[in-house]
């Protein structure tokens, strides 16, 4: 079958940046239209993505690439810029933009009162086209460039309401942290040009010379460690998840889009991208198996102990990314495949969750969940599809996310990873424990009296309820036994068995998560004064003091890293004013002083002026006649 | 050994410029600086008339310059002195570095 | 006697150290008349350093001139220009250390370039019997334009001093 709509699949970037550039044209005098601009390009950009998607469904499965612009040519090398479109590609097409389209429609009613919606919905097209050209990406270098372009649209996103002095630290941090790690993606670059064979830097290139074996095994596990920096930094990974929750500061929807669903799984799909390179090296595979599973346990554990609602739901994306690595490390067709499944489950229950917490914090205009409680019966439609969203990612039985977990933690055992196993296990269970903690202190209980809380606009609510509905349906693409996402991914069929331990080992941790968290928050305190006093009991405790301060991680960072930068910085800033300016104030007061020496030789005496006549004579003499002795 | 005279007379002059230099920039008084000037002159007669006996043409033209010489240079300190009474009778001052109307 | 020891060479000497002690003397003299002396000195010794170089005339109107018309004349400035009897003794300033240094730069070039030449001995020079006619000789056939001229500047001099010195009527 001739592919109609693959070839046009450039064009999807093209609708977020042709609403990107409107806005910015148009400004501040078109506020409604323009955010309805960027409502159509998104739900354009969605339609074609969804065409193309269902055009790879066909089993056509030759991948299309077209390279062809020339971008840069130097010294007998050029560098092209193209697209190309595979199976992976496409599904992420899908997520990407269907997450999009669903969080503009929820931001309409979200940003309705925000004087500068027309500035967030340009930052967020711009965000959308840097994200799908990320995507759609031919080569490595392109890939980067729109890698950077995303972190500068987390920073403008972060730092949208910049009168508040925490959102513009929140942004500055999201955006040097993830760039911290964005330098070991560039050196992996310089390292792959260096040693591929005609410094191709084409993704079908690698593929071709890392399957080949041609690059030593040495040097793959250095390219492929240092590429795994840069997805740590992306995607919140344990050193380098620290700006996650303080990313926090910026609006809900794009928290939603941004920190769930897209930008943070951009280092999954990085990894996914050039696997070829990780499969070459066992030793990295094990690198970033191991630091996905400590982040899972890590962020798990400190989601507990979190008391703003979007922080919570922060660490648990990091947690649930630890999974996507965990998996990826893993080394197999199946565990790509299943790590890509959560990928597209967690879009969709995390898109849906934090959507969910931006229309109660809408309701009630409070961030902090032991302020809040008996929601229920105030906003149902929020409330039902909050529990379906919680329930998903605490993976029970028969939700998506319950699928897309039991894979990874089925491949684990498969990859004889015992360890990975427990791990994963017990970070199944912290989430189930956490996320019901949540629901029950928002939703359950008896409502306070001061709140004034009613449901969301229907332009807010729509996209939860459609959120919540492929929570629970996505799972079918990928069932044990059948894995038909795995096949369509690799183009091969596939084979798993069901493994029934498994099954029953991770729904026992979800539901023991859920039942243990229920009994110890539940409780009929509806003043501020008991859940203030539960609270306190609870920071006494040493352990969970430790939790809340997130293992006091950030202050660790702040003595070891940033302190001594900022000595740093002090000397060089002493440096530059007293010797760099102090050259030019010199300078300066040469220049003075010979004007001043200059000034007294003017003083209208008639010896002074014959004195100096005497000493220029004297000079004068001296060179006319000392020239032959030179 | 033979003692060149022609040398000594020159450095004679030379040492007598200088001297009559010296004055001519330091004095305070105007009358000594016309003084220190007529010194500067009569070392140029010195040499003059060294080089009329010793130069490379000796001749007694040198002798006859040396006489403009001596003339100029009198009617050159007379009307110095004049110039210098009609300044004081102006001024008050004798002292040269009272005069500094060249400046700005 | 030593054979470089010539009565010219003698004779040079002393009048030399009159000369340059009269000069130094009237530098450093506090009180002016004595400057003038000093120099008047000096004047004199010059006169008879030029009887050595066989210039009669030219000393003659040296010791005429200079030494004493130039001298009477300065002294007659000092007397109309009321001055500081005496210069009290001052440490050197500025303006004289620099003025020591440069005038010793000076004669450095020139006692060099004095030293670099090579001029003959007085083999060639014929004085004549007698200096007044020789000059006269000259002075009058071959430089009478020059010394016409030099009347005429005289003539300028005197009546240009008068003008200038004279006191303003009605002042």
């Amino acid at each position: 079958m001739e592919p109609v709509y693959v070839q046009y699949a450039w064009l999807i970037p093209i609708f977020p940046l042709l609403s990107f550039l409107l806005l910015t044209a148009m400004g501040r005098s078109a506020q409604k239209l323009g955010s309805m601009i960027s409502v159509v390009a998104a739900f354009a950009a969605m339609t074609l993505a969804v065409l193309v998607f269902v055009e790879r469904l066909g089993g056509n499965a030759t991948d299309y690439t077209w390279n062809e612009w020339n971008w840069l040519e130097f010294a007998g090398y050029t560098l092209h810029m193209g697209f190309e479109v595979n199976n992976l590609n496409a599904l992420m097409l899908v997520i990407v933009t269907l997450v999009s389209a669903l969080v503009n429609l929820y931001s309409l009613g979200y940003m309705a009162d925000d004087e500068r919606k027309a500035t967030f919905f340009a930052y967020v097209s711009l965000f959308t086209f840097s994200m799908l050209g990320l995507v759609i990406s031919s080569n490595l270098l392109m890939l980067y460039i729109f890698w950077e372009l995303v972190g500068v649209c987390s920073f403008l996103l972060v730092g949208f309401w910049y009168y508040k002095p925490e959102a513009k630290a929140a942004a500055k941090k999201a955006f040097i942290v993830t760039r911290i790690g964005d330098v070991g993606l560039f050196i992996a670059i310089l390292l792959l040009f260096w040693a591929m064979p005609g410094n191709s830097l084409e993704f079908s290139a690698i593929h071709n010379a890392f399957v080949g074996g041609e690059i030593n095994e040495g040097l793959a596990t250095w390219i492929a460690i240092l590429i795994f920096i840069g997805a740590i930094g992306k995607s919140g990974q344990f050193p380098l998840h620290t700006w996650l929750p303080d990313a926090m500061e910026g609006p809900t929807p794009i928290s939603a889009l941004i920190h769930a669903a897209t930008m943070v799984a951009a280092g999954v799909y990085l990894v996914a991208r050039t696997y070829d390179i990780f499969l070459a090296s066992e030793v990295s595979l094990s690198v970033v198996a191991y630091v996905g599973a400590f982040t899972a346990i890590f962020a798990a554990t400190i989601a507990i102990a979190q008391n703003d609602i979007k922080r919570i739901l922060a660490y648990s994306t990091v947690s649930q990314l630890g999974y996507m690595m965990m998996a990826l490390g893993l080394g197999s067709k199946l565990a790509l495949a299943a790590a890509m499944f959560h990928l597209l489950t967690h879009a969709f229950f995390k898109a849906l969750l934090f959507l969910g917490s931006g229309s109660v914090i809408h309701a009630v205009h409070k961030q902090n969940i032991h302020q809040m409680g008996g929601l229920f019966g105030k906003m149902r439609i929020t409330a039902i599809t909050f529990a379906i969203g919680s329930l998903a990612l605490a993976g029970v039985f028969p939700l998506s996310g319950f699928w897309s977990k039991d894979a990874i933690l089925a491949e684990t055992l498969h990859e004889g990873q015992p360890i990975l196993f427990v791990v994963g296990i017990l970070a199944a269970f912290f989430t189930a424990l956490y996320m019901t903690r949540l629901y029950v202190l928002v939703f359950l209980g008896k409502p306070r009296e001061s709140q004034d809380a009613h449901e969301s606009p229907a332009v807010m609510t729509v996209p939860l309820v459609v959120l919540a509905v492929l929570a629970v349906i996505a799972g079918v693409v990928n069932l044990p036994g059948e894995p038909w996402l795995a096949g369509w991914l690799h183009g091969e069929t596939l084979v798993e068995h069901a493994n029934w331990l498994v099954i029953i080992l991770s729904n026992g941790a979800a539901l023991a998560g859920i039942f243990i968290g229920y009994a110890m928050y539940r409780k009929p305190a509806n003043t501020a004064l008991e859940a203030s006093q539960t609270a306190t009991e609870d920071v006494k405790n040493g352990l969970y003091r430790v939790l809340q301060n997130k293992y006091y991680i950030d202050e660790l960072y702040q003595t070891i890293i940033v302190g001594p930068y900022r000595w740093l910085g002090n000397v060089l800033d002493t440096f530059d004013t007293y010797v760099v300016d102090g050259v030019v104030k010199l300078l300066s007061v040469v220049t003075v002083g010979i004007g001043r020496v200059g000034i007294r030789l003017q003083n209208g005496q008639l010896q002074t002026y014959g004195l100096l006549m005497l000493f220029g004579f004297v000079l004068f003499a001296v060179f006319l006649a000392g020239r032959r002795f030179f | 050994m033979t003692i060149n005279l022609a040398t000594s007379y020159l450095t004679l002059a030379a040492i007598l410029f200088c001297i009559g230099l010296f004055g001519a920039l330091t004095k305070r008084n105007a009358v000594i600086v016309l003084l220190s000037i007529e010194v500067m002159l009569n070392a140029v007669v010195l040499n003059l008339i060294a080089f009329s006996k010793y130069g490379i043409v000796p001749s007694i033209t040198g002798q006859i310059f040396s006489l403009f010489t001596i003339v100029v240079a009198a009617a050159g300190a007379a009307v110095g002195v004049a110039i210098l009474i009609a300044l004081f009778r102006n001024r008050g001052t004798s002292d040269i570095t009272e005069m500094n109307e060249l400046k700005h | 006697m030593p054979s470089f020891l010539t009565g010219e060479l003698a004779a040079f000497f002393i009048f030399a150290l009159l000369i340059i002690g009269g000069a130094i003397f009237m530098i450093s003299f506090t009180k002016v008349v004595h400057m003038v002396v000093s120099l008047a000195f000096t004047f004199l010794s010059l006169g008879g350093v030029y009887v050595i170089l066989e210039a009669e005339f030219v000393a003659f109107v040296q010791i005429l001139i200079y030494a004493g018309a130039v001298s009477i004349l300065m002294i007659f400035g000092i007397m109309l220009t009321k001055h500081e009897e005496v210069e009290t003794e001052q440490p050197w300033t500025k303006q004289e250390t620099l003025s020591a240094i440069g005038c010793a730069a000076l004669f450095g070039i020139l006692f060099f370039a004095i030293q670099d030449t090579t001029l003959p001995d007085a083999t060639d020079f014929d004085p004549g019997q007698d200096n007044t006619l020789a000059i006269g000789e000259r002075l009058f056939t071959e430089w009478v334009l020059p010394f016409e001229l030099v009347s005429l500047l005289l003539t300028v001099a005197f009546i240009g001093a008068i003008v200038l010195a004279r006191r303003e009527e009605g002042k």
